[in-house]
């Protein structure tokens, strides 16, 4: 259902509020097409934080091709995005070689069927390179595992360091036919992946507070078409569960972990673009993950499993010791889990 | 359905008309029965017992010795396969309705067969095998009876492929004969069309057993690396690639980019592509070498000449998982692009290429093609699979041919083919002398010609060094 009343909104509405970015707002970006047009760069202070909102909903992949754009005009579009790209920034031109695959039913036809009108591309193009909006917002989507997961503002874009929670939880036992439950599930990518190698009793309760994220979920779940599978709650953490108390066989969260004090120095498309309530952790970035852990004991059942992901060696090593200190009489095996930069990036453990 | 019908009396006229003919028929119903099923078609699924209970020489059937094969397929008045390819029959083009132009191409075409399938060695292999078989222990061993039995049944396979082939030009003829001594036009003209069918399908044939190595049927990764020499050598590196993927184009392979390591200003460093779809490796694998280029240099504001080099490896992808090597996850490193800073939540990236380490061996293998860390490692295992895979079939057939080079091992010396397109325009093959005077043909992909030259030619080599 939400699916059709997100593909028809672009048809219905035929976007009255279609500008080109502000003149000013392009003219104080220029200078990064210097060495600063590095994503890995330290950001510039902006002005205007306040992303402009994505007049349509829809991402662009999934929009219908129903633009036809003639070969040479869309051959002149690449030319001038490529121009705007230093040759410095190699991520840049992989992005524009992406963003022609997902905005084009068939790139090379003539004339080639675009989801978007031209304009609207080029404008997207220049948003990306010259005001740091990430590329998977652009293109409304990232390629998760062996997902295309659906993505847009106001929704975090699923992390390849998060891929390996999947291959955490396969791996306990009882998995396939046990219940989950993904804390703070945002595109729910990770429920979506899950849902996919469970068995025929298995279930995963995907939670989130944010209504884009529900909506972004939902999408994502109908993509897959594991309804059957994934039930989707709106609500804050454990609150959408009580009546699955002491019945999950598992916990799964990639909650807000970033020290609020970190905010302010976060990649440009990071800090600039990504929903705060999925970033900020408060202090010291372990307001949420603390409150997860609490949580923790009532709604796993005996021999459950947990894997938290947090912002690293510190914060890992901090729960580990908690846990295994506090609460040692409910839980067992607490350990650091590395992700592939060898950070200790999970917290996994499991309930007595 | 109608000429079905047609064929399945015809057989049946045949077959009594050789009764009454023949005084002694045991030495060559036996043939002909067995020829009927394959002369039937699609319709002719007789069982095997019905056959021989019709012939009434059940004991000679079940027998799986090479020995009711070894029977010499012979018209009512004594042509053989072999004697019609040695008649010198003028082989006139196929509209023409001449039987013996069709039934010469036909025993020229089964000659080649034999010739490329090394028919000598066959019958003798399967002679060895069939003793193999007769031992009464040969399953105490599971293994090695699986492959005997196996390899016997592959060989068996050809052989009753390649004799009911022969058997079928024999019944055409007899038959065709047969119509013009009763008179019977519709009969005649059936097996002239029959004649001119088979004339067609042993071409397809011939082209098959080209390919009849082991592994000739997989897909294959194509790799193509630039030699020494910069830009002008990755600009050549790049114009090979594409040649490959137009010729697989061609084709109607599907063409995988796995991994590309662009050149600074043009062309390629180095790149791998995945080709799918039948006998890919079985053609693609007469690639494999170093290839080289005579112009003038774009790149050079001189307008020099230069010769540039670019090496071409294939690997075959195996299909059959206990051949393969067997990979064991604590021997592998597998190395990911890290930004190097607190990672996770802080940090967005695209970088997605993998790179894995098989650490015992050395061999590594990276792709950047997919836009997931994890979909990139499927495939960087997927290409260091078949690297391994290439290593165990090289170890297992040292002093088999079948086996083809890695880059690795390709030395620059060993040139196969030159691409001149100044002072003169000209490719060549170095191991067959086989040319044309059209490079843009070829670096479009039209590549047919040179690849079964090179087959046809390594097979005559390998029946000589038999």
């Amino acid at each position: 259902m939400a699916t059709l009343s997100l593909s028809s909104r672009p048809l219905t509405f035929l976007r009255p509020n279609r500008t080109k970015p502000p003149l000013h707002r392009l003219l104080r970006h220029k200078p990064l097409a210097s060495s600063s047009a590095s994503a890995l760069t330290p950001p510039t202070p902006r002005a205007d934080p306040s992303p402009t909102p994505d007049p349509d909903p829809t991402p662009l992949f999934l929009r219908s091709a129903s633009h036809p754009v003639p070969a040479a005009a869309l051959a002149s579009f690449r030319r001038r995005a490529a121009a705007l790209v230093p040759p410095s920034a190699p991520h840049l031109h992989r992005h524009l070689r992406w963003l022609l695959v997902d905005a084009a039913a068939d790139p090379s036809s003539d004339p080639a069927l675009l989801r978007a009108p031209l304009d609207d591309l080029e404008a997207m193009w220049t948003r990306h390179v010259r005001e740091r909006r990430p590329f998977q917002y652009v293109v409304g989507n990232e390629h998760w595992r062996d997902l295309v997961v659906a993505v847009r503002e106001g929704v975090l874009i699923p992390r390849p360091e998060t891929e390996a929670v999947v291959d955490m939880i396969r791996k306990v036992e009882g998995f396939a036919d046990g219940w989950w439950a993904d804390l703070g599930t945002g595109s729910g990518a990770i429920a979506v992946a899950v849902a996919r190698e469970l068995g025929h009793e298995g279930r995963v309760f995907a939670v989130d507070v944010s209504e884009v994220a529900v909506e972004v979920a939902t999408l994502n779940v109908q993509r897959y078409g594991v309804q059957g599978k994934v039930e989707i709650r709106h609500g804050s953490w454990f609150e959408p569960l009580e009546d699955v108390k002491g019945k999950l066989m598992g916990v799964i969260s990639n909650p807000p972990y970033i020290p609020t004090d970190d905010l302010p120095g976060l990649q440009p498309e990071v800090g600039w673009h990504e929903p705060k309530l999925a970033l900020d952790g408060g202090k010291e970035g372990l307001e949420h993950l603390l409150h997860l852990c609490e949580g923790l004991s009532s709604v796993l059942k005996p021999g459950g499993f947990f894997v938290f992901e947090t912002n690293g060696n510190k914060q890992s090593e901090f729960l580990v010791d908690l846990i295994s200190t506090k609460w040692n009489s409910s839980f067992h095996n607490v350990e650091a889990v590395l992700d592939f930069a060898e950070i200790k990036r999970f917290v996994t453990g499991y309930r007595r | 359905m109608g000429s079905r019908l047609l064929a399945r009396s015809a057989a049946a006229r045949l077959l009594s008309h050789l009764r009454r003919r023949t005084p002694d028929p045991t030495h060559r119903l036996l043939p002909h029965g067995a020829s009927l099923a394959s002369l039937l078609g699609p319709t002719g699924d007789i069982p095997a017992a019905a056959d021989s209970a019709l012939l009434r020489y059940p004991a000679r059937w079940s027998s799986s010795s090479t020995a009711a094969f070894a029977e010499v397929p012979m018209t009512a008045d004594g042509l053989t396969v072999e004697s019609i390819a040695g008649k010198g029959w003028t082989i006139l083009p196929e509209a023409e309705s001449d039987w013996r132009s069709h039934a010469a191409a036909v025993a020229q075409s089964i000659k080649l067969i034999k010739k490329r399938l090394k028919w000598g060695w066959i019958l003798e292999r399967t002679k060895q095998l069939a003793v193999v078989l007769e031992k009464p222990d040969l399953w105490d061993d599971p293994v090695f009876a699986g492959r005997v039995s196996r390899e016997h049944g592959e060989l068996m396979g050809k052989i009753k492929s390649v004799n009911q082939f022969e058997q079928e030009l024999i019944e055409h003829i007899d038959m065709l004969r047969l119509a013009r001594e009763e008179n019977d036009n519709e009969l005649e003209m059936e097996s002239m069309r029959a004649l001119a069918d088979m004339r067609r399908s042993a071409k397809e044939k011939e082209l098959n057993a080209l390919l009849s190595g082991d592994n000739d049927s997989c897909s294959c990764f194509i790799e193509v690396q630039a030699g020494a020499g910069g830009t002008e050598s990755m600009d050549w590196a790049a114009m090979v690639m594409n040649m490959y993927r137009s010729w697989a184009q061609r084709w109607g392979y599907t063409i995988t980019v796995v991994e590309e390591m662009p050149g600074e200003v043009a062309g390629i460093k180095r790149a791998t592509i995945k080709v799918d779809g039948e006998y890919a490796f079985g053609y693609a694998k007469a690639e494999v070498g170093v290839h080289r280029l005579v112009r003038i240099s774009p790149f050079d504001s001189g307008k020099r000449r230069h010769t540039s080099f670019a090496a071409v490896a294939v690997i075959p992808i195996l299909g059959d998982a206990s051949s393969r090597y067997q990979i064991k996850d604590s021997d592998l490193r597998i190395e990911r692009f890290r930004s190097g800073g607190p990672g996770g939540q802080h940090a967005n990236t695209t970088e997605s290429a993998i790179r894995i380490v098989h650490i015992p061996t050395g061999i590594s293998a990276t792709c950047q093609n997919e836009r997931s860390q994890h979909m990139n490692k499927a495939s960087a295992m997927a290409v260091l699979q078949s690297r391994l895979d290439q290593l165990e079939i090289a170890r297992q057939a040292q002093m088999n041919a079948e086996h083809t080079q890695s880059l690795n091992e390709i030395s620059w010396g060993n040139q196969i083919r030159s691409y001149v397109l100044h002072p003169y325009r000209m490719v060549k093959d170095l191991r067959t002398n086989y040319e044309v005077s059209d490079p843009d043909s070829v670096l479009e992909g039209d590549l047919d010609d040179f690849i079964l030259n090179y087959l046809s030619s390594s097979l005559d080599e390998a029946e000589v060094s038999v």
